[in-house]
């Protein structure tokens, strides 16, 4: 028995039009509050450092993080993923091969990690929290097998400059190749998750995964492929990390996991349906990026920081649903 | 005199623009069971957890035994004895029949549980009340819906309840879990105890309830003694239309045999079961809680694999391995537990009912949202289900809507056979109707059904042929016209196992 009392559509809309608004108004807020309090934030230079050192490889990140969560997941192990792809992609430079096996080999050494996480989630049925977590400490120390306990592996020489050029440098209208991939990415990611039958099922399995299963449809196969795909790219993020930095420094895609996690939840909060999205993480890696450098050029003490951060999260958290709420 | 138990008067409750109470009453005298009724939207819920303090009143005085309440929160209404068995807040799977029986209520000593103590007396009260032996270290999540209703209600008495509101308890309960229920209530109204019983089950009204308040359209149309005017007056109330027309009628033409099942044994659920299925044939199949009837129809959808035998589409052998074969195959399922199963409420009934059927609308994976829209509307208007929008959640709709969204699932993707498990569990008499009719035409298309009801009234009214299952083994089959629901009943409790089943089926 359930009462019939249906919100107007329209009353509904405009609150949770509202509540997305206010958080981009907020986001333009701290623009415009940062561009005249901050000095240099709007220059040229430190734009693009913020946005190739501090969006790109958190937004790529971030981007498969969104797929897992949308499918009610979540994969504590994309550092993993970032680190062993940076990892193998390096090491075959160093070792003379060419850039294109070097990045093939990055990537086949993230969807590796894919695959053992859905084998254990899809056939072992762990949850993807605790195998996940599991994933992340072998990760680690399969890095410090090979790296006799976590010595970095700097490529500065410019015999290897070719490859690295050939990635960063170069670029299609002046647009640095780094912003190309996550364009890319983002549109992928966008396709699977919005557009495609896929993308269907995986907000459905977030949703209520019985349903799905009741529906007829492989829950396991799915499943895996969104942790497959999550893997993968967090693959090109690890390649961009370490053809930007020119090196491979051991649990350096650690950094990425929270922020990937905040960034796609700060999303959801903000999305009309509350559910994970592309649009909404991107829009979440900008705040977390841009709150960060902004705060650093205004002088703020890097230990309070993260302060910032927080408060900036509860804010974005409360705008969202304190609107909702008010629907009640 | 004394104050009544209940006294809410002229209660108001907006949501939005929605005026879902409108100056309702509700009085209930202590030692009674007071039903209250009303269609879906009438404002049951709504009064319910007005009380229960889930939602604010916008108007109104809400007195309890005597003492005017002005702010109702969910702990002051249970401090003042007002315990709630509501439809849908279950308890929670992972802790065990003993916490829930006393959950904020443990008995402790200092600030330690005393586990032993509350296993002890768990299993007690859930014997001397219901007379029914469980570990009290069961998780709920192993319990069958019934179960759970059944310590829900043990908790409350557990709590010295002295109003008990008891919000659709029958639900998923067969008949002798039913009869059980109804003495227990009895004996605590016999105490003293004042019961609000919620119902759509109209026979449970006339038989349990002493006073009933009628609401529709959130205000309260009357309150009678249902034994004084009867169940049809009381339903006339309700709907302000006439309900003889239950079960509407339908012309049988049964086709070519669709689904067979031979000698099929998936232990220890049911054993060297037969069944045939034709087209446009409803096929009742029904068994006391845990007799294995539900299992058979589990074993169709390829949720439990057969031990031995097999089960055949159009004569041809199917491997059924899972879901994914039945649904392949045609094969089509509404789970009882719809919110769980049935329909993913958080989604809209655009993407519930295009779910299954996503690869037909769909060029190079990705899906046209034309092509979906159009299917879907054509089946939101087909079906009559009543929502603003395809883009509107589903967790708006009421049970009946719910529902239709799961059959227009199925419909989407053409399933031949439908699996009912349970359809009209809690939705109301106008929705049940609708889902009947339905039923009839898909029938009418000459699509097949198995349907499986606790409701043994549906079943003998709807079926064409009703298999009874009793201990896993099948013991009856019955024509429809040749049983009414209380032999039904026999035969399922097994009465009737003596008796030779009427042309057993095995092709």
């Amino acid at each position: 028995m359930t009462d019939t009392t249906p919100p107007t559509p329209s009353r509904n809309l405009s609150f949770e039009a509202l509540s997305n608004y206010a958080v981009i108004a907020a986001f333009v807020l701290i623009v415009v509050f940062f561009a005249i309090f901050a000095d240099g934030f709007l220059s040229g230079e430190n734009l693009m450092n913020l946005v190739l050192n501090k969006v790109v490889i958190l937004a790529i990140v971030a981007l498969g993080m969104t797929l897992v969560i949308a499918a009610g997941g979540i994969d504590l192990s994309v550092g993993v993923s970032v680190d062993l792809s940076s990892m193998i992609f390096i090491m075959m430079i160093a070792a003379g091969m060419s850039g294109v096996f070097a990045v093939a080999g990055g990537l086949a050494a993230a969807i590796c990690v894919g695959i053992v996480n859905a084998i254990l989630i899809n056939r072992l049925k762990i949850n993807p929290f605790l195998a996940t977590l599991g994933v992340l400490f072998i990760g680690e120390t399969v890095q410090r097998v090979s790296t006799q306990g976590g010595v970095p592996i700097y490529l500065t020489r410019g015999e290897y400059s070719a490859p690295f050029d050939a990635i960063v440098r170069t670029g299609l209208f002046g647009v640095p190749t780094p912003v190309i991939v996550l364009i890319v990415a983002a549109l992928a990611v966008y396709i699977a998750l919005h557009r495609s039958v896929f993308g269907r099922y995986v907000s459905a399995l977030g949703a209520a995964p019985d349903v799905v299963r009741y529906s007829g449809i492989r829950v396991p196969l799915h499943m895996s492929m969104v942790f497959i795909a999550c893997a993968a790219i967090s693959g090109v993020a690890g390649i961009l990390l370490s053809s930007t930095v020119r090196s491979y420094v051991p649990f350096s895609g650690d950094a990425f996991l929270l922020d990937a996690i905040g960034a796609t939840f700060i999303g959801t909060a903000i999305s009309a349906e509350r559910r994970p999205s592309v649009f909404g993480t991107l829009l979440g890696v900008l705040l977390l990026a841009v709150m960060r450098n902004g705060l650093l050029l205004i002088g703020w003490n890097f230990f309070w920081q993260q302060v910032g951060i927080g408060v900036l999260v509860f804010l974005v958290l409360g705008v969202s649903f304190g609107l909702r709420r008010r629907n009640d | 005199m004394t104050a009544p138990a209940i006294e809410m008067r002229d209660i108001d409750k907006h949501f939005g623009p929605v005026h879902a109470l409108d100056k309702a009453d509700l009085v209930v005298a202590p030692g009674t069971v007071h039903g209250l009724v009303g269609q879906n939207g009438a404002g049951k819920s709504t009064i319910i957890k007005v009380l229960a303090g889930i939602y604010r009143r916008t108007g109104g005085t809400v007195r309890v035994f005597g003492e005017q309440i002005e702010q109702i929160t969910p702990a002051v209404i249970e401090a003042k004895g007002v315990h709630f068995i509501h439809q849908d807040r279950l308890l929670v799977p992972s802790a065990t029949v003993a916490e829930s029986v006393f959950l904020r209520n443990e008995p402790r000593v200092g600030p330690f549980l005393e586990h032993r103590t509350m296993r002890r007396r768990a299993q007690e009260l859930l014997k001397t009340h219901f007379n029914l032996d469980l570990d009290p270290g069961t998780l709920v999540q192993d319990l069958s819906t019934a179960q759970q209703k059944i310590v829900q209600i043990t908790r409350a008495l557990a709590n010295d309840a002295r109003v008990l509101v008891l919000d659709e308890p029958t639900a998923a309960l067969v008949k002798k879990e039913v009869d059980n229920l109804f003495e227990v209530l009895r004996r605590l109204r016999d105490d003293g105890l004042a019961i609000i019983f919620i119902s759509h089950y109209m026979s449970e009204i006339s038989e349990i309830c002493d006073t009933v308040t009628v609401l529709r359209n959130g205000t309260d149309v009357g309150v009678v003694d249902p034994r004084e005017v009867g169940i049809q007056r009381i339903v006339d109330m309700m709907t302000n239309r006439d309900t003889s027309e239950m079960y509407p009628p339908r012309d049988v033409t049964h086709g070519e045999v669709v689904l067979e099942m031979r000698d099929a044994t998936a232990e220890p659920h049911f054993r060297n079961v037969s069944l045939t299925l034709r087209e446009g044939e409803i096929l009742g199949l029904t068994g006391l809680l845990g007799s294995g009837d539900k299992e058979v129809m589990n074993a169709l959808f390829g949720q439990i694999p057969l031990d031995s035998g097999e089960i055949l589409l159009r004569g041809k052998p199917l491997r059924m391995r899972s879901p994914v074969d039945a649904v392949g195959q045609g094969f089509a399922k509404i789970p009882e537990d719809r919110r769980a199963h049935g329909v993913a409420t958080a989604l809209s009934v655009r993407e519930n009912i295009s779910l299954a059927s996503l690869l037909s609308m769909s060029k190079r994976g990705l899906v046209s949202r034309k092509d979906e829209a159009r299917v879907v509307d054509d089946l939101i208007a087909d079906l009559g289900i009543k929502t603003p929008g395809r883009d509107q959640l589903v967790k708006n709709l009421s049970g009946g809507n719910q529902q239709k969204v799961v059959v227009a699932k199925w419909l989407s993707c053409e399933s031949e056979v439908y699996l009912m498990d349970e359809p009209t569990v809690a939705v109301d008499v106008g929705a049940k109707i609708e889902i009947f009719t339905l039923m009839n035409r898909l029938a009418a298309e000459g699509k097949s059904m198995i349907f499986l009801s606790s409701d043994l009234e549906e079943i003998v009214e709807m079926c064409d042929r009703t298999l009874v299952i009793y201990r896993g083994e099948l013991i009856g089959e019955y024509a429809k016209g040749d049983i009414d629901a209380d032999r039904l009943l026999a035969a399922a409790s097994g009465a009737a196992s003596d008796e030779t089943p009427k042309e057993r089926s095995t092709a």
